[in-house]
């Protein structure tokens, strides 16, 4: 099976996991991964780069319109939410925040999963919220790969453990063994 | 999520029972748009579209909830502190400014406007246009009235912009936001002083099939995410509808993460968020 495309979701204790995946990925990697995850509201600007010093690959806040492009890694912006279309190309919005969250992991694993279908695998990370619950089952409905980190190891379980509780996962993984999955896409 | 087939079949019929096309819209966001309405209505596409065609009230509640009305007072901070320091400033010397808001929502943006020309002493010599499509939120706009609670971070914009110099750190001047607008805090309201209110021109449009409603051209342009919701297509043409309305050198401002692609991008030079009318 070939995956075209990788989405992740994180809020309260994913820092240090994302940055630990993306540190481990080859340089040569060549699916693109959305990353969506939380930010403090006033922290709006300094995240890609801090994600930056230690990735492989480039970071990049798309814009709207923006195509996508394989080896490449997209932070959704803050205070938008990120939507990714048929045609390869991002949108962004600024509708309202859901469950407090813009951007809304929900809302960019939705699209992610009709944009990509079974082409998808779907992460939720370490989190203080549901936010991702319903995104992951729709990865799942469409077909995806489902994939949690294993609550154990979270700092905060709630969210891989509501999504869980919302879809029957693929995959309950500690971060290495995330990154050993990566690697053998 | 609604398929590519259902939000197809959704636009035909409302294209062909109204006037509004909503051909050109970006898919995905135009789905979630429409999925949000059948969650708040509990309904099916199905009954969304019959009661569509039966009911002209319901059609044009529904064309108001696909809009998105979100906007803060001096919403992204560091874009206003350019265009105090690297946009109005060039226009000191001109005996009238024209600026038109495109896509003005609730009209936080406006205010924002006039609360910076105010200060920078070209307050009399603008002319501020403001349109939207969507007749419930200009109504809003022209009142000027908001709620206080969950707009708490306004005091914190209005300082940055308004008190704080990006370029200078010692030049901190000390203006009350209560020069612009009151807040009550029991009964939840922000409000915008009558002179404000007074002044911009508030007017229905849309961008779409009106263009430039205004007998006037502009020397600024403003439409910060509203064109997010459009294709690239539409996207093209309204930058072009800009670029004829646009005085020479006239800057278009949109939102912090739009750009233009294609060879309409030619038209303009680009400087960092602003792009000039070449």
């Amino acid at each position: 099976m070939s995956y075209k495309a990788i989405i992740i979701g994180g809020s309260a204790g994913s820092f240090q996991v994302i940055t630990k995946i993306l540190a481990n990925l080859p340089s040569g990697f060549d699916i693109p991964i959305f990353l969506c995850l939380h930010r403090l509201k006033h922290v709006r600007t300094g995240f890609e780069e801090a994600l930056s010093i230690k990735s492989t690959l480039p970071i990049i806040e798309p814009y709207d319109k923006q195509h996508i492009r394989p080896g490449k890694i997209y932070l959704a912006p803050a205070n938008y939410h990120m939507y990714m279309e048929l045609g390869n190309t991002f949108s962004l919005s600024t509708e309202p925040p859901v469950n407090h969250s813009r951007p809304s992991i929900d809302l960019s694993f939705f699209s992610a999963a009709y944009t990509y279908k079974n082409k998808l695998v779907g992460i939720i990370l370490s989190g203080a919220n549901k936010d991702g619950a319903l995104g992951l089952k729709q990865v799942k409905l469409a077909g995806g790969v489902a994939i949690v980190q294993s609550p154990d190891e979270c700092q905060v379980k709630t969210m891989p453990t509501a999504a869980m509780a919302a879809t029957s996962v693929d995959y309950v993984y500690t971060t290495d063994q995330i990154i050993s999955f990566l690697k053998r896409m | 999520m609604l398929s590519k087939e259902e939000i197809t079949l959704f636009i035909n019929v409302v294209k062909k029972i109204s006037t509004y096309d909503f051909s050109d819209y970006s898919e995905r966001s135009f789905a979630r748009r429409i999925d949000k309405i059948l969650s708040d209505n509990r309904m099916e596409l199905p009954a969304l579209i019959s009661k569509v065609k039966t009911s002209p009230e319901f059609l044009e509640k529904v064309v108001k909830d696909i809009t998105v009305n979100t906007t803060e007072l001096f919403r992204d901070p560091s874009a206003w502190q350019a265009l105090r320091f690297r946009v109005l400033n060039k226009f000191e010397n001109q005996s009238v400014i024209n600026i038109w808001h495109a896509g003005c929502s609730t009209g936080q943006e406006v205010y924002s406007m006039l609360i910076l020309l105010n200060e920078m002493g070209l307050y009399e010599k603008a002319n501020v246009f403001a349109t939207d499509l969507n007749t419930d939120v200009l109504n809003v706009a022209k009142k000027g009235e908001y709620k206080y609670r969950f707009n708490i971070d306004y005091l914190d914009n209005f300082d940055k912009v308004i008190n704080e110099n990006p370029f200078n750190y010692e030049d901190v001047v000390n203006v009350p936001y209560t020069k612009y607008f009151q807040v009550d805090q029991n009964k939840d309201l922000l409000k915008m002083n009558d002179f404000l209110v007074n002044k911009p021109l508030f007017r229905k449009q849309d961008l779409i099939n009106d263009g430039n409603i205004f007998y006037t051209k502009f020397d600024l342009i403003l439409c910060r995410n509203v064109l997010i919701y459009f294709n690239h297509e539409l996207q093209t043409r309204i930058f072009e509808m800009f670029h004829q309305n646009l005085f020479a050198k006239g800057y278009l401002v949109l939102g912090a993460h739009e750009s233009m692609l294609g060879p309409v991008a030619a038209k303009y030079k680009r400087k960092g968020l602003f792009y000039v009318k070449k």
